[in-house]
């Protein structure tokens, strides 16, 4: 062979071992029926070699760092969970033990449970992670622990005890995962460390049934590996996760998600416009939704709302806020907004399933009979069919109209029961009553001045809620009120929590899902943490409205266990005094559209088979694993 | 040039100044915005289901301690240049404790890339077509391809970014129209990894070439249309010297020396990035990292790069100032 031959085919010869070299790490060379693909709906990762999630270090919390590699002491499925409860005992072997006056808690631990480096999980790791994250303020949840406990020691291997600086019912919940909890920290790890602050975990070590097998180094993706010693993760009670590798990726615009998936290239879809999926629903004959036809969406246990700041003179009142209420046609906020995905909740919890049994469906007599006083009438506001007649426009659509349910029950689960009737005429009764008056057309405020409303909006990164809010700006301008939709960038941090704001889209709602505990949210709204005007607001109280007959409400929660039924009785009397006071509007529930391809795996969660939330950044979708079959040979 | 020396400090005393004062006002308006670095972690953790108010307000103060952010603005300005004195830029704010320099030092070879080549090109491009379009200006093709670079110059990049995404994304789809790279590509450096990273990068610097080129192009062309009419030219020409050489040699030599100064300073402005073009084609250099540390208020990050932007100007500005007088003998330092 002549020389230059020679020396072509060794250029050939390196470019195609180089070209394979490259390959041999990535996700996609992986075995496509063994791994699952799932979008992380965080992006990018900013600072992808930062494991160490007890320090918001800029590196990834949903690129299954949480959902597949932590664990904590119990879990509360926002759906039904499995093995029959929502409730889950991880890492824990038991409920939380309170003594009577809910100083003092007790746990005891699973055995036999064991970190991916070979070391045993124990209380010491449990005693670990609370004294460091103490001693280091600045870690996430330093500043949770430090104003609770006042000691914690591991009492033997297997049990952790708690003394707290004062009664807490709820001091469990810290270590309860919704969407996340205080993951427990590997001791032998740690300790070893000069500074857990400054310590990045890089090559973390997994109490759960993965690890860390490769990852971008710009952040795009994230590859776990099923581990050899999985029965030794509290997952196992499960049974084994069938996927045995897990990417989460950032796959770049919804238009480019969208079509990943119709090429069976993107398992899940974390979340699309109502506009994608319905194009997904129509391109793929593979994708699987929550609802099989509409909204298709998972309802997230968060609500929604028209959040009044309720520091501004203007909204003090409870009967322009009722005023208000009463302007805004919620039909077409669902069609501008959801274009009739959502579901709607006019009581202030998310119509999550639980919720639906245990508050949405039994006040439905109350709300029927429930008056409102304009000063000259009494009106009674709810119109119990407004989720039936979404449901009939709808079926109108040639290209819906067979995917919308008719049993009236599956169109409450899917749409909600009923909402607050447009009424203009009532309205115009409750702001002069409130001292309001219309002139040239025009309402004015009762010092005089034009009634002028700025609706705070996220803009582009929530459109959704931005038409949403948009609209009901338009309804209340009809009306008469200077009204209108404005973007906030940063709509929490600089609106919300400084109050800097009059009236936004927001939520301030956020509950377990599957649990009707409203602990979750409810504590914070008590008087004793609403700030003074001009200072910050802690979360979750945005409307900073206090009332004293809610503070005897959150008080008596606080003083039951949190699954005592009595908790339920007292979340009513929070849902009627919510109606009544109308300090939020609620809308309908934060629907996001997940929507999962079966072309590899099969057993997704959906409302026919709800075992636990769809959406794939929620650290309980690890419940998925072990429902989720090759759908292949 | 006795006084070379006294010009030189002077004018290394106008660079510090400058990049002094650039930073400095950086500093303030940075910390005036209403984004809260502070709000931002807060308002992750929150994220992770914290709501206790006690502890988001104990939080608060320790990340404002854990940040070096307490104090007044003044003490937090002084303690910025005591650090920046010793070549330290302090941690990321949105990913502490990562330093500020390890997060620029991921990004910077993306934009270094992407802007060098394409300033390049375009340096080149224009100079050529402008020179040839400057000399031969009868020449209906040159006219034509002049025309077409002129009329795009005043015509924002983005619009370009845009068009060529539609054109080359959707309508003719052959190349990638988001990231540095294909997202499943090892990045072990192969040639694999090389030619898929030019194959990103040809969108993104197409939409800066086409509209740079133009100014480089006129700027050229008014240059050599001034060098033409000096005697040494016509001289040259009556002389019966070949017409390329007198391009060559005679004319874009000397016409280059401006152009070559604008080089400098277009090199320097590297470090600004190119936020629009970043953003539109998801590419993972500078651009795009300014704007999510100011999405975050991350003040660290945010300073790190505009240092590094101010530094990388007022630098290309003294050194062609400073050189400006060695090598070129019609400029005196008085």
């Amino acid at each position: 062979m002549q020389h230059w031959k020679k020396l072509a085919f060794g250029v050939a010869l390196a470019t195609l071992g180089l070209m394979a070299a490259a390959k041999a790490d990535d996700y996609t060379s992986l075995p496509r029926k063994e791994t699952l693909i799932v979008e992380n709906p965080e992006g990018t990762i900013k600072n992808p070699g930062w494991f160490n999630i007890w320090v918001n270090g800029g590196g990834g919390v949903s690129t299954g760092l949480q959902q597949l590699t932590m664990d904590t002491l119990w879990y509360i499925d926002p759906e039904q969970g499995l093995g029959g409860s929502t409730w889950d005992n991880s890492l824990a072997a038991d409920k939380p033990q309170y003594n009577a006056d809910f100083t003092e808690m007790t746990v005891k631990l699973r055995k036999g449970l064991y970190w991916s480096d070979g070391v045993e999980f124990t209380a010491d790791d449990v005693v670990y992670t609370v004294k460091t994250q103490m001693d280091h303020p600045g870690m996430v949840w330093s500043a949770a622990f430090s104003v609770q406990v006042a000691s914690v020691e591991a009492t033997d291997p297997y049990t952790v005890v708690f003394k707290l600086k004062k009664p807490n019912s709820r001091f469990h919940a810290l270590f309860t995962v919704r969407w996340n909890g205080a993951w427990i920290m590997p001791k032998h790890i740690f300790e070893k460390v000069a500074d857990p602050v400054r310590y990045d975990f890089a090559n973390p070590i997994s109490l759960g049934a993965y690890k860390l097998k490769a990852y971008d180094p710009q952040g795009k993706w994230y590859t776990w590996e099923k581990r050899d010693d999985w029965q030794r993760t509290s997952l196992a009670r499960f049974g084994e996760p069938a996927p045995k590798y897990v990417t989460y990726v950032d796959p770049g615009p919804p238009d480019k998600r969208t079509i990943a998936q119709i090429e069976h290239n993107l398992d899940i879809i974390h979340d699309n416009t109502p506009e994608g999926m319905f194009t997904l629903k129509e391109k793929s004959k593979t994708v699987d939704s929550w609802f099989p036809g509409f909204p298709f969406a998972h309802p997230d246990p968060t609500l929604p709302a028209v959040i009044f700041n309720t520091q501004d003179p203007t909204f003090q009142n409870p009967d322009v806020r009722w005023a208000l209420a009463l302007l805004i046609d919620i039909k077409a906020v669902d069609m501008a907004s959801y274009r009739g995905a959502a579901t709607l909740s006019a009581l202030g919890v998310p119509p999550t399933a639980i919720a639906m049994k245990d508050y949405q469906a039994p006040l439905q007599d109350w709300l029927k009979t429930f008056e409102i006083d304009t000063g000259k009438r009494k009106i009674k506001p709810y119109d119990p069919t407004v989720g039936q007649q979404i449901a009939d426009i709808l079926r109108k659509q040639p290209k819906f109209k067979d995917q919308i349910p008719t049993d009236p029950a599956a169109i409450n689960t899917a749409f909600g029961y009923g909402w607050w009737k447009p009424d203009p005429q009532a309205a115009a009764e409750l702001l002069e009553k409130a001292g309001f008056k219309k002139t040239g057309g025009k309402w004015m405020t009762p010092d005089g001045q034009p009634f002028k409303i700025r609706m705070s909006v996220e803009g582009d990164t929530r459109s959704v809620f931005t038409r949403a809010g948009t609209l009901i700006a338009q309804q209340w301008a009809a009306f008469g009120i200077d009204s209108k939709a404005v973007p906030s960038t940063s709509l929490w941090q600089t609106s919300l929590q400084p109050g800097d704001f009059q009236v936004a889209i927001a939520w301030s709602v956020e509950t377990w899902g599957g649990d009707p505990d409203l602990s979750f949210f409810l504590d914070s709204w008590h008087s004793e943490f609403v700030a003074k005007k001009g200072e910050n607001q802690p979360p979750r109280n945005w409307q900073r409205w206090s009332n004293p007959e809610l503070d005897k409400i959150i008080e008596s929660i606080r003083k039951v266990s949190a699954d005592d039924p009595k908790g339920i009785e007292l979340g009513n009397d929070y849902l009627k005094l919510v109606a009544r006071e109308m300090p939020t509007i609620p809308l309908m529930s934060y629907n996001v559209f997940t929507s999962m391809d079966t072309t590899y795996w099969k057993g997704y969660p959906t409302i026919a088979d709800p075992y636990t939330d769809p959406v794939p950044n929620w650290a309980n979708s690890r419940l998925m694993m072990v429902k989720l079959k090759p759908a292949q040979p | 040039m006795a006084s070379y020396p006294v010009f030189l400090l002077r004018r290394f005393g106008q660079f510090l100044l400058v990049v002094f004062i650039g930073i400095s006002a950086t500093f303030f308006v940075t910390h005036l915005t209403p984004i809260d670095p502070v709000e931002e972690s807060i308002g992750s953790i929150q994220q992770m289901g914290q709501s206790d108010p006690r502890a988001v307000e104990l939080m608060r103060q320790s990340l404002r301690a854990l940040y070096g952010l307490e104090g007044s603005i003044w003490q937090q300005y002084l303690h910025f240049w005591g650090r920046l004195a010793t070549g330290d830029l302090g941690p990321s704010l949105s990913a502490f404790p990562t330093p500020v320099s390890t997060i620029i030092l991921r990004s910077l070879p993306w934009t270094i890339g992407l802007m060098t080549v394409s300033t390049l090109i375009t340096f080149i491009l224009g100079n050529i077509v402008g020179a040839l379009a400057g000399y031969y200006r009868k020449n209906m093709a040159l006219k034509a391809v002049s025309l077409i670079f002129i009329a795009m110059q005043p015509i924002p990049y983005y619009i370009f970014a845009f068009v060529l995404i539609i054109l080359f994304g959707y309508v003719w789809p052959i190349l990638p129209i988001n990231g540095g790279y294909e997202m499943n590509t090892n990045l072990n450096l192969s040639l694999a990894l090389i030619l898929d990273i030019l194959k990103h990068s040809i969108l993104p610097a197409l939409s800066l070439i086409l509209v740079g080129t133009g100014s480089w192009l006129i700027g050229m062309r008014a240059l050599v249309s001034n060098i033409i009419t000096e005697d040494y030219v016509v001289f040259a020409e009556l002389g019966g010297v070949q017409k390329r050489r007198i391009l060559r040699s005679y004319i874009a030599r000397n016409a280059m020396v401006p152009q070559f100064t604008g080089l400098a300073m277009s090199l320097g402005a590297i470090f600004n990035g190119t936020v629009i073009t970043e953003i539109v084609f998801g590419y993972p250099g500078i651009g795009n990292l300014l704007i999510s540390a100011v999405h975050a208020g991350d003040y660290s990050l945010v300073l790190g790069l505009s240092a590094l932007s101010i530094v990388g100007v007022a630098a290309a500005v003294f050194i062609i100032d400073v050189l400006s007088p060695l090598i070129d003998p019609r400029i005196k330092v008085e």
